[in-house]
């Protein structure tokens, strides 16, 4: 599975992982990560660990992401970022919308 | 069983009991039947009714099985015909023989009305699946041509619309690679009214239809609002808004806006999400970079869109390099990525500016790379100002109806002046007097200046003298924005006036605000090249305008055009 | 229990043949006499191969399965050299096949009456 889910009802904190290339192939099973939850989360992590490349593709789900999360009153953080990653993610200031680690 | 479907049947077997006891099992089931005594008879048929089910016996005289079975599917062609051999024959080197001959299934003597139907059904299956696959690889050729019918037109829309601005200016080299807008690049440059140069360099996400798409409605807004005397923020603003608007929530276009002044030998610029652009020395020295501080277009709400820019001086022979990130992500085999690194040690290594590009292409291909075709770069010289007159705006009205006997006062208080630029909107009003519209650089160009310099030197009380190298251009416009971001007391007031004279006509401009004021007679008893340190832009002001004065201490700026 | 013919494949032919009944026994018939002459008229080891190939075919459709057998004993002999004995088998086919001929005539007046 490219895509894994988490989700902690203590913490109502949703986890979302993805593995190998986040592109536009993952289109589906990301959004599926969050639409299929039956709560909705407080806050989401994208964790990427295990992300071995991001396109503008991947940019465009993480927005997708928080807009369906409320937008401006969303809670969305990017961890383990390699620094591949999070060249790509500074580039496009994505860090004046989400939490990047 | 009944069959779903009657097919029709071709049956060639030489024993003549066996036939009419086949031929009547088929029919049972539903089918229509023909039949033969012998291959020759069966390939006849079969090239006569084309049915879609053989069912062949392997061996008969004339022409056997086999060479009746290779000659009906090569009759057959594409489509499937399934044939089914009537054999007794039980050595495995028999039935490879009937596989290779092009044989699909076995049935054996006795004949069983049910196996038989079974595997007619079953053979059916596999024909009606094969006849759909060939059906829908017909549809999809059909549905590939008609898109790339469509792609052609489109893509010769979108090249009238990329490039429609000034791109051919001699000051601007700029390589796409033939597809780039296909890919989302965008370049497009143009002038403003009083000869300033807007450039855009922009990038889509997502590639073809999709990406090219949104390129149409930011063109749209970049040369109309450029054509207008607008400056970048409220061009900036607007398209940000558009994109947001029209786009979906995942796409966006990454973009670097420049507003080059000739006549104040600066720049403006504005990057959102676009790879470093850099600025260069005549000889190619790496003067700074201008890195991406914003998001990209069409991704905030207009509320909370950041329009801030960053202004930096550029002398005449420097040079912008802008690229695409297609550049930097230019992979070798092992996917290893081009690089800012090597781009930088190209440009050091450079040292002929007309060859830089053709220096980059090479690196790019010595690299191994697969040659992309989303490749954008763009060079611009800083060249003097009032080398080449911009083309002349196109009106489009019929000529009529001219004001000529009338005038306006516009005060600008408080809040007012934080984002709101009068002066296209002036600009606007001024060119419907005809006799103006030859004016219109002059009037833009004196009317922005007279404006900034009411606004920052008389009511924020900036320092031009700031304005003497790249930490103090920095330091200026830091202040500029920190200042305005606060209270603002005062205003601005502009009074226009324009009344029949002579022949034509004329044009009063008075700019006044409310600040301190400044020693009008020490700065015009300076030398010339001084008197534009005093940032109330006294030369070009006096070269552009007749009659040009500087009134009530200095609070109000006066001038005339005739016409 | 009958050696000669399988009634139960008999029973199912005239299901299956509905009217036409009488004239493949007819057909069968008239076929037989023909497979027998090329049984009788063979040149060498293939041509009979082959012709008792065909009629063990025709044979077992009918539900005559001792003819059926017999030809397939003829079929295999013939594929083995030295061809020993086969005057004697084709022999035996003959007078097998006499057996049910006389039997298929039966059926042919039967149904022909009903």
């Amino acid at each position: 599975m490219a895509v894994e889910t988490d989700f902690s009802r203590d913490e109502k904190k949703l986890t979302i992982k993805v593995k190998g290339r986040f592109d536009f192939g993952r289109h589906q099973e990301f959004r599926s990560a969050y639409e299929r939850q039956p709560e909705r989360p407080d806050t989401v992590v994208v964790d990427l660990k295990e992300a071995t490349y991001l396109d503008s593709s991947a940019l465009g789900m993480l927005l997708l992401l928080r807009d369906h999360e409320g937008g401006d009153d969303s809670c969305i953080s990017v961890i383990n970022t390699s620094s591949d990653v999070r060249k790509i993610l500074a580039i496009s200031n994505f860090d004046k919308l989400f939490d990047i680690s | 069983m009944p069959a779903d479907q009657a097919l029709r049947v071709l049956i060639a077997e030489d024993g003549a009991a066996d036939r009419l006891l086949l031929a009547q099992i088929v029919r049972r089931q539903g089918h229509e039947v023909f039949t033969a005594e012998n291959g020759e008879q069966a390939v006849a048929l079969f090239a006569e009714k084309r049915p879609q089910l053989v069912l062949l016996d392997a061996l008969m005289p004339v022409m056997d099985g086999f060479e009746a079975a290779r000659q009906i599917k090569a009759l057959a062609g594409q489509a499937l015909v399934p044939i089914i051999f009537l054999t007794s024959l039980s050595e495995d080197d028999d039935l490879v023989r009937c596989l290779e001959a092009g044989g699909d299934d076995f049935v054996a003597k006795p004949y069983s009305a049910v196996i038989l139907g079974a595997k007619i059904h079953a053979m059916d299956r596999l024909r009606r699946l094969q006849a759909t696959v060939l059906e829908q690889r017909d549809q999809i050729t059909r549905h590939h041509h008609h898109l790339l019918n469509e792609q052609r037109v489109a893509k010769a829309v979108f090249d009238k619309v990329a490039h429609s601005g000034c791109l051919r200016s001699p000051n601007i080299r700029y390589l796409q690679s033939p597809y780039a807008l296909f890919n989302g690049d965008l370049l497009l440059a143009a002038f403003t009214p009083s000869g300033d140069m807007h450039v855009l360099l922009g990038d889509f996400t997502g590639h073809g239809l999709p990406a090219a798409v949104g390129a149409m409605p930011l063109a749209e807004v970049f040369y109309g609002m450029t054509a207008k005397g607008y400056g970048l923020a409220e061009t900036l603003r607007e398209m940000n808004a558009k994109l947001k608007r029209i786009l979906p929530v995942d796409m966006f276009c990454c973009a670097l806006l420049l507003n080059l002044s000739f006549q104040r030998a600066c720049v403006e610029v504005w990057n959102g999400g676009m790879p470093d652009g850099y600025r260069l020395s005549a000889s190619g020295e790496l003067l700074a970079t201008l890195a991406s501080r914003h998001l990209p277009l069409g991704i905030l709400a207009p509320e909370r869109f950041d329009d801030s820019t960053e202004v930096m001086p550029l002398g005449v022979g420097e040079r912008l390099l802008l690229l695409s990130d297609g550049v930097l992500d230019t992979s070798d085999e092992q996917e290893r990525l081009f690089g800012v690194e090597r781009l930088q040690a190209v440009m050091a290594e450079n040292l002929d500016p007309e060859r830089l590009f053709d220096d980059v292409l090479q690196a790019l291909k010595r690299f191994g790379g697969r040659a992309r075709d989303d490749i954008s770069l763009c060079d611009i010289r800083m060249v003097e100002p009032g080398f080449e007159a911009p083309a002349a705006m196109l009106y489009s009205d019929s000529g009529r109806s001219s004001p000529l006997d009338w005038s306006l006062g516009l005060t600008l208080r408080g809040d007012s002046l934080k984002r709101f630029n009068p002066v296209p909107y002036l600009l606007q009003l001024l060119q419907e007097v005809h006799g103006l519209r030859p004016s219109s650089g002059v009037l833009h160009s004196v009317l922005s200046e007279l404006y900034s310099n009411a606004l920052e030197h008389g009511l924020l009380g900036l320092d031009s003298g700031l304005k003497r190298d790249a930490s103090g251009f920095a330091e200026y416009y830091r202040q500029r924005a920190e200042r305005l971001a606060q209270q603002v007391d005062g205003d601005v007031r502009f009074d226009l006036r324009v009344e029949p004279h002579g022949q034509g006509g004329r044009l009063t401009i008075e700019v006044r605000d409310s600040g301190a004021g400044f020693d009008v007679e020490q700065v015009l008893a300076r030398p010339a090249h001084e008197q534009g340190f005093s940032g109330r832009g006294v030369n070009l002001v006096r070269r552009l305008s007749q009659h040009a004065q500087w009134l009530e201490g200095g609070r109000c700026a006066r001038i005339q055009i005739c016409w | 229990m009958d050696m000669h013919i399988d009634h139960q494949v008999l029973s199912d032919l005239q299901d299956v043949m509905e009217s036409g009944y009488q004239q493949l026994l007819e057909t069968f018939l008239e076929d037989s006499e023909r497979r027998l002459s090329q049984l009788h008229g063979a040149k060498n080891a293939a041509e009979l191969g082959m012709a008792a190939h065909s009629f063990k075919g025709s044979s077992s459709n009918m539900g005559a399965v001792g003819l059926a057998a017999l030809c397939q004993q003829l079929e295999e002999r013939v594929r083995q050299s030295p061809l020993y004995g086969i005057e004697d088998l084709i022999n035996r086919i003959d007078q097998e096949y006499r057996e049910v001929q006389c039997f298929y005539r039966g059926e042919c007046a039967r149904v022909s009456s009903s």
